[in-house]
């Protein structure tokens, strides 16, 4: 028993890891996830070459990045990180590969009858989920459209701050705030079908902007996924989910 | 700088630390002296928050304590407010979190306890109630503070259930490890290092404490 148990054991030391065998490694700003995992199958099928993503918040990839993550290409959730990024001389020059729109979701359908201001200022809202207004872009903008709607400070007492746009959609979609300022993105996600939303016009387009590391191991297959992020069948998908 | 989460993370641990003895030491107290079926199903559920990733658990607080869950439901008819994202659910997931951190030492202390004190107790017509507030608890105290920092100390660095149940409210919820998280995503590590420097030397003191009562000889 003891023998079969170690050599399992040992077995399992030696099962291959598929993520350390890729041929581009992308850091991906958790909000176009949806889109991402329709992108990179298209470009794997185009090109033969294999992709891992890791998709958390832009600030942590960024902290990852800037501390030696061995990452080819960094697709943002804001202007902000790779202008930082070439500004200190560790990317390429960055361009803008999706530009996002905030939206008001809740399970309750009821809460979108009226405007999203309305829905903000509605009894039965108690908790509205926002993301994190300091590092999470979508944050930040929704932040923008309160203020500009002049309920910034009444709606103080009703928000719970997610680190990420992406944990914003968490609180809401669990039930455990009453709606949420999320991408518009999430809408198209299996979870966000099955509430209501809201546009939130006042809120500024998030323009997120990505670019090629200066440390990337793999900087050739980066170029070529640059060059098919471009293409029309990935404008296709990203009209799909909501993006310009 | 803001020192609003430290002073919350102080407050976490304190309520933390005196208000779980009342689940854990009962607990402890059976899983040492008492046989019966299904204990080992009770120590393995006892056991398990230490065990589960804390976003596991964070995540399955975090639906229970939401107001379609029985739990977050009846909380908020009974009082007007909800468990998720307030103090008190924070407190709440910080008592399940820890209670395998209570559990484990108290048990282990209970059990080195000597027998013959036990036996004597009950030919003396002691109830089981009795002897362990009269002959368990006052000779078991080592253990019981040895848990109870393990606990305070583990609850003032606790992030990952927090960070789901919490949502980061100032002065409610948003506590010094969610505030240091956040500084460094918002590249303030001048506010990071000053709030991790606070941290360090406090928890270094406690571990200290736990070696000078684990060195105790009973």
């Amino acid at each position: 028993m003891k023998r079969i148990s170690l050599l399992l054991f040992a077995a399992l030391l030696l099962l291959p890891l598929p993520a350390f065998a890729a041929d581009l490694f992308i850091a991906q700003a958790a909000n176009f996830m949806p889109a991402m995992k329709e992108i990179i199958p298209m470009f794997e099928a185009k090109t033969g070459l294999s992709v891992e993503a890791t998709y958390t918040s832009t600030g942590k990839l960024y902290g990852q990045i800037t501390n030696g993550a061995p990452f080819d290409l960094f697709l943002a959730a804001d202007e902000k990180r790779p202008a930082k990024l070439f500004a200190d001389g560790q990317s390429e020059e960055p361009f803008v590969y999706a530009k996002g729109q905030v939206v008001l979701w809740s399970m309750n359908p009821e809460l979108c009858k009226g405007s999203w201001q309305d829905a903000v200022q509605a009894e039965t809202t108690r908790k509205l989920a926002i993301a994190n207004t300091e590092t999470a872009p979508y944050g930040t903008s929704a932040m923008k459209a309160l203020q500009a709607a002049g309920l910034w400070d009444s709606a103080q007492p009703k928000l719970v701050f997610g680190q990420s746009i992406a944990q914003a959609f968490q609180f809401a979609s669990t039930g455990a705030a009453d709606a949420g300022f999320c991408a518009y993105s999430s809408v198209f996600t299996e979870e966000g079908g099955k509430g209501c939303f809201l546009a939130v016009p006042e809120a500024p387009e998030v323009i997120q902007a990505a670019c090629v590391l200066k440390s990337a191991p793999h900087p050739d297959a980066a170029a070529e996924f640059v060059k098919f992020l471009g293409t029309p069948e990935v404008a296709a998908v990203k009209a799909k989910y909501g993006y310009k | 700088m803001d020192w609003t989460p430290l002073l919350l993370s102080a407050k976490l641990a304190l309520l933390t630390t005196l208000l779980i003895p009342v689940a854990a030491a009962p607990l402890a107290y059976v899983l040492a002296f008492f046989r019966f079926p299904g204990k080992s199903v009770l120590d393995a559920f006892v056991t398990l928050p230490m065990v589960l990733p804390p976003t596991v658990l964070g995540f399955g607080l975090l639906i229970i304590f939401g107001p379609q869950a029985c739990l977050g439901g009846a909380w908020e008819g009974l009082f007007g407010e909800r468990l998720v994202f307030s103090f008190a659910g924070v407190l709440i997931a910080s008592l399940i979190f820890n209670l395998p951190f209570a559990v484990q030492p108290m048990r282990a202390s209970f059990e080195k306890l000597d027998s013959r004190l036990l036996e004597s107790s009950a030919i003396l017509g002691l109830s089981r109630t009795a002897a362990f507030f009269r002959v368990v608890l006052p000779n078991c105290l080592g253990g019981l503070a040895a848990a109870s920092i393990l606990v305070f100390a583990h609850s003032l660095g606790e992030f990952g259930v927090i960070l789901m149940v919490g949502g980061s409210i100032p002065g409610e919820t948003k506590v010094a490890s969610i505030a240091i998280f956040e500084a460094v995503e918002a590249l303030r590590y001048e506010d990071a290092f000053r709030m991790s420097a606070l941290l360090v030397p406090v928890s270094f003191v406690v571990l200290l404490i736990i070696n000078k009562i684990n060195a105790r000889k009973p």
